[in-house]
């Protein structure tokens, strides 16, 4: 067993780990279901998580690399989390097993891409499955983060020009 | 998304504020958050973990087991094999919804690549899984049958003899037959044959569906533990009320001492459900007195259970007139090693196998039948989506030979409300011209579309599907409201994504006049929530719907009659309002909590209500298949699509896609749309690619590497969802279920849009772009 720096959704902790165990398997052991396995060959994105804002496929990952690494999970987000607040409203879930995995992928292509467009997103989700078929509400939901947060940018904006001309 | 929301004519007035609205789901934030929590995800107690070897050969005789290897394997606690279950057990040990004929691990023989030999229970799963890797089996290899169409014909035969459960009372004539792979038929005789009359026009063919696999990205999972001479089940199944007796019978203990407990699915789509990792799990706790736990890999799941492979020979004749006068189909459902509900399917599918259609004289033959390959058993559809492949694609072929536009040739033919079906069963609430009108408008259809000759063709095509739900079936609810004017409702109807739990609660909500978010349903648990049938074939919105609704009128007779004597008026002066109780005479009120806080003189009170459901069928005639109340009601859908077709790669491109359902009524019309469009996504894979391939009885692409499964990029260019809503006059609010309604016609529709684009008329799914650049280079050679 090997001790490992592990800091899961901004709680920072050791934990001891055979060179063979999964990241997805320490997570979950941590009390992280939101990270599941579907496939075990990281082709359906329902074990994603983000480690340093980067997507992975936990299911393949061994956790002894992740060492001083940064994880983010779905059940980790801020309650008020944006995109979360937009799958919610964009009613993007059926069963809702493979869904923080796309919430995590989009997290992701959002922080790269902001102004992602539905072919960017297709393009950007097309390892992960959702086998009740509720591609179209996802990709809505994601579009609604990008136009949330072009408006809550421009607002922002607005709001620091008006500062600067009454300074 | 595009959404067309026919807004049905609703016959039941809708006072509530619950039924036909849009309410979230009651765990929407939970799901995305991935806070819900799933069966495998439960804290549990301690518990050995089980890893099953599996056979290597399709049909051989086992003639020893050597497990000393693998019990030296470090953490290896016990090996089980299943001459030591049949030891204990006895026959107890073949277990099944329709035949008795499954081992939890094989006895003496093995029947498919993949079956259970032995269990391996271990400390951890990675060293049951090394243990299984050791245990050593010998086998004498018998000849394996592996085609349907050759296993029809004789031997080598897959069962020495047949085994009906006690289930079903009309299987018992099977018992005890013996040289045959066909373990039910089903025949429809409607009609006297009679002469094609002149200038009438007939079409025949071959088509093939293959066996699927359902793929819910959650696996199946399933933990059992002794509890003195109790047992406790967590797994995850559709079907708890029937693993509860299912179990019981295998252990020989009496009911009341098996508890079973569900969790939310994360998707199953008929894959859990009646017996799957159960049995072992129960057999191994109970004999083993320990607990244990099964997690199974996805290459495992694929061999728990498949979709049907189904061939039919079937034919349709049209008059000259343009009346369809007669259809034939001969079905042969490829069950693989065990039954599972393969009879069921093969009965249920063989009533329809000549579509929505009226007609003089049709025949059906329709046989289940046993090969080496893994059973097959209930997928989304329940059959009917193989035999609608058949009856839809000759309906169009029909139409075009005929050279008549294959909507207005379906409309004309198709059955209307009232009109009496081939199997004699009459329509009521299912709209068939209502759901095709729907999706051919949806795609303007009337209006020509642009056909390049070029690269790129473009075509239209239609389809509509006819499904009867399952019947008798039998619900119970039981519902308790809480003194605080919250609801708590104890069902055993399993939200696996459907949105049950959300549906049920605006049932509930409806006669109580209570707001979203008020009633709460209980996971389903079989020390604590009623029996329910099964989760599947869409009848819980109609019949656990009924029983809630059952149950929350009485709740509301209840409150009238607790309010009537607090304020001294007769109870039929009393209403119930969103804001509680008001007498119409003295306009006194009351709100729930003080009406009951008044009535048990006490806070936190509970009262209580229970009622259940049942429906009756009139089984069909032996000889002619034919029952005037063969189903409790009847699905109805139709779907349109327009698409192009790559001739360069053989690709298909779907520009637009109508689905149509006709639910009865829309008990939330968000969700529904979302059961129409996720059916016809799947049912796009079914069209286009989805598919098990075997060489030899082996599964070739058993990983989600090599299987192939709808993606973000395969979702049409617009999807168009339809409401169809003819209430059901028996239905809680006029409703129907709708799973399954838009993946039944969904392949036909695709493939009918791919004959109309290149003129080819394909009967074998899917369509692969190899195939489709196969078929057009022979029509250039």
């Amino acid at each position: 067993m090997t001790p490992i720096d592990l800091t899961v959704n901004g709680e920072r902790r050791t934990v001891p780990v055979g060179d063979d165990d999964l990241l997805l398997d320490v997570l979950r052991e941590l009390g992280h279901t939101s990270v599941r396995e579907g496939c075990g060959v990281g082709a359906c994105g329902a074990c994603t998580v983000l480690a340093d804002g980067h997507s992975v496929s936990s299911c393949l990952a061994r956790a002894v690399r992740y060492d001083g690494v940064a994880i983010t999970t779905a059940d980790g987000l801020p309650t008020d989390d944006d995109v979360v607040e937009e799958f919610v409203a964009a009613r993007a879930m059926q069963c809702g097993y493979c869904i923080p995995g796309f919430v995590l992928m989009g997290h992701e292509l959002l922080a790269e891409n902001p102004d992602a467009t539905a072919a960017e997103i297709d393009a950007h989700l097309e390892g992960n499955i959702c086998r009740c078929g509720t591609y179209l509400e996802i990709r809505t939901a994601l579009q609604n983060v990008v136009a949330r947060r072009r408006h809550d940018d421009m607002a922002r904006r607005r709001h620091d020009d008006m500062a600067k001309e009454s300074a | 998304m595009t959404v067309d929301s026919h807004s049905g004519v609703s016959a039941v007035g809708t006072d509530g504020g619950a039924v036909g609205e849009r309410w979230a789901r009651v765990d929407a934030r939970a799901k995305v958050r991935g806070e819900l929590r799933y069966a495998a995800d439960e804290a549990l107690r301690s518990c050995l973990d089980v890893v099953v070897t599996r056979s290597t050969r399709p049909h051989a005789v086992i003639e020893s087991i050597d497990a000393t290897r693998a019990t030296q394997v470090d953490g290896v606690v016990d090996v089980v094999t299943g001459a030591e279950l049949h030891a204990i057990l006895g026959d107890a040990i073949f277990t099944g919804p329709a035949f008795a004929d499954q081992p939890c691990l094989a006895v003496g023989k093995v029947r498919y690549v993949g079956e259970p030999v032995a269990a391996v229970i271990a400390r951890g799963h990675a060293a049951a899984r090394a243990g299984a890797e050791e245990v050593a089996v010998d086998y004498r290899e018998l000849e394996p049958i592996h085609d349907v169409d050759a296993a029809v014909l004789g031997a080598p035969f897959v069962h020495d003899e047949l085994r009906p459960s006690v289930v079903f009372g009309d299987l018992a004539h099977l018992h005890g037959i013996r040289d045959t792979n066909v373990n039910y038929e089903y025949v429809l005789r409607h009609g006297e044959p009679a002469a094609p009359p002149p200038g009438s026009t007939t079409v025949q063919h071959e088509f093939w569906c293959p066996p699927t696999h359902h793929v819910p990205i959650e696996l199946p999972f399933t933990a059992a533990w002794r509890d003195g001479e109790r047992l406790e089940i967590l797994s995850t199944t559709q079907t708890p009320s029937y693993v509860r007796q299912s179990v019981a019978d295998l252990l020989g203990i009496p009911l009341g001492k098996v508890r079973v407990r569900s969790a939310p699915l994360g998707g199953s789509f008929g894959a859990k459900m009646y017996d799957r990792l159960e049995p072992l799990a129960a057999a191994l706790a109970w004999t083993r007195r320990t607990a244990v736990r099964i997690a199974v890999t996805r290459e495992e799941a694929f061999l728990l259970t498949t979709r049907h492979g189904a061939a039919v020979t079937g034919s349709m004749t049209a008059d000259a007139d343009g009346t369809i006068v007669a259809a034939d189909a001969d079905v042969r459902y490829d069950t693989g090693a065990y039954a599972d509900v393969g009879p069921r399917i093969t009965a249920k599918s063989g009533m329809v196998a000549s579509g929505p259609y009226k007609i003089a004289q049709a025949h059906v033959r329709s046989r289940c039948v046993y090969t080496n390959k893994p059973s097959a058993g209930p997928f989304r559809g329940f059959g009917v989506p193989q035999v609608t492949w058949s009856h839809e694609s000759l309906v169009d072929e029909l139409a075009r030979v005929r050279g008549e536009d294959p909507a207005a040739f379906r409309r004309r033919n198709l059955l209307r409300e009232g009109d009496v079906s081939v199997v004699g069963t009459p329509m009521h609430s299912a709209d068939f011209v209502g759901c095709l009108d729907a999706v051919t408008a949806a795609l303007d259809w009337d209006s020509p579309i642009e056909r390049p000759t070029g690269r790129y063709r473009r075509g239209r095509g239609v389809a509509v599907g006819i499904k009867a739900v399952l019947t008798p079936t039998i619900s119970n609810a039981v519902l308790q409201l809480n003194q605080d004017a919250s609801a708590t409702l104890l069902i055993s109807t399993v939200d696996m994504g459907q949105g049950s739990d959300t549906i049920m609660a605006q049932i509930a909500a409806e006669s109580l006049c209570l707001p979203e978010g008020s009633v709460r349903v209980v996971t389903a648990d079989t020390d604590v929530t009623p029996y329910d049938t099964i989760t599947a074939g869409s009848r819980s919105t109609y019949h656990s719907g009924n029983a809630v609704r059952k149950a929350a009128d009485a709740m509301r007779d209840k409150l009238i009659d607790i309010a009537a004597a607090r304020f001294g008026v007769p109870a039929t002066d009393v209403k119930l309002t969103g804001d509680g109780l008001v007498s119409t005479q003295t306009q006194e009120t009351a709100s729930i909590p003080e009406l009951l806080h008044g009535h048990f003189g006490a806070r936190g009170t509970t009262l209580t209500s229970e009622a259940e459901f049942r429906t009756q069928w009139q089984p069909y005639d032996k000889q002619t298949g034919r029952s005037p109340q063969v189903t409790e009601h009847w699905f109805a859908g139709a779907a349109a699509a327009q698409l192009t077709v790559d001739t360069m790669t053989g690709r298909v491109h779907v520009e637009h896609l109508a689905i149509a359902g006709d639910v009865g009524r829309a008990i939330n019309p968000a969700l529904v749309e979302q059961q129409l469009t996720g059916a016809a996504v799947m049912g796009l894979g079914h069209a286009l690619f989805d598919q098990m391939v075997f060489d030899e009885g082996q599964i070739v692409n058993g990983t989600l590497l090599d299987y192939q499964l709808p993606s973000i990029h395969d979702v049409p260019d617009k999807i168009t969802p339809i409401v169809v809503e003819n209430p059901h006059r028996t239905g809680p609010y006029g409703a129907k279920g709708v799973g399954e309604t838009t993946i039944i016609p969904l392949a036909p529709a695709i493939a009918n849009a791919v004959r109309d684009a290149v003129g080819i008329r394909f009967t074998r799914l899917p369509l692969t772009s190899e195939r489709i650049l196969d078929a057009l280079s022979e029509e250039d050679s």
